[in-house]
């Protein structure tokens, strides 16, 4: 089965969204391509294009807000970190993803609550 | 040796980076896929990984008696050589 429609689509559905929060997808493109297949998958077997990179729990509630582009649930996590936790989008400054890291997010709020 | 443990998902690109790290450094670990386990098995990940404080994102690595979440190679790095 080739996911290869669908991650265009996802392209396409994605773009306006993640620009009007000031993302876009990271240049490197190999990331992104393997990314998109992930969640391409997971939404042909769950119906949802989940974050492939946050464990699914039994709570539907939890898991919308890891429903791909899940940047406004997690909205100054990901800005602290320029990217998203799975690393499809970045912020538009950002050239070289490579540089970024992931933050995880206990840490971001206990750096954040002090 | 620390021993290495490995909590991923089949479907996450920094879960495959942080294997490969230690695959490049020719170090053994143990290798757990959340996304292929029973319920039971879920739980039991999931417990662990919120008893250290950590939400359910990937990936999960314990080394010794620390605990990294996400690719953090510096981090990698740092816990292998402590004492």
């Amino acid at each position: 089965m080739t996911f290869e429609p669908r991650k265009r689509a996802l392209r396409y559905l994605f773009e306006p969204l993640i620009d009007s929060l000031g993302y876009k997808f990271t240049p490197l493109e190999e990331d992104a391509d393997f990314l998109l297949e992930q969640e391409a998958a997971l939404e042909a077997e769950t119906g949802v294009p989940y974050c492939p990179c946050q464990a699914r729990t039994r709570d539907r509630a939890e898991n919308m807000r890891i429903v791909c582009p899940c940047i406004p649930f997690h909205r100054e996590h990901y800005d602290a970190m320029k990217r998203c936790w799975c690393g499809l989008f970045v912020h538009k400054d950002v050239t070289d993803p490579d540089k970024l890291k992931q933050i995880p997010e206990a840490v971001f709020y206990a750096d954040k609550s002090r | 040796m620390k021993k290495i443990v490995i909590y991923a998902l089949t479907t996450c690109l920094w879960c495959k980076k942080t294997k490969k790290f230690f695959e490049d450094k020719k170090l053994p670990f143990e290798s757990v896929d959340y996304d292929k386990q029973d319920e039971a098995k879920q739980a039991e990940i999931m417990k662990e990984m919120k008893g250290q404080g950590c939400t359910g994102s990937f990936p999960f690595t314990r080394i010794g008696d620390s605990c990294v979440q996400g690719y953090d190679p510096n981090e990698f790095e740092k816990l292998l050589e402590k004492k």
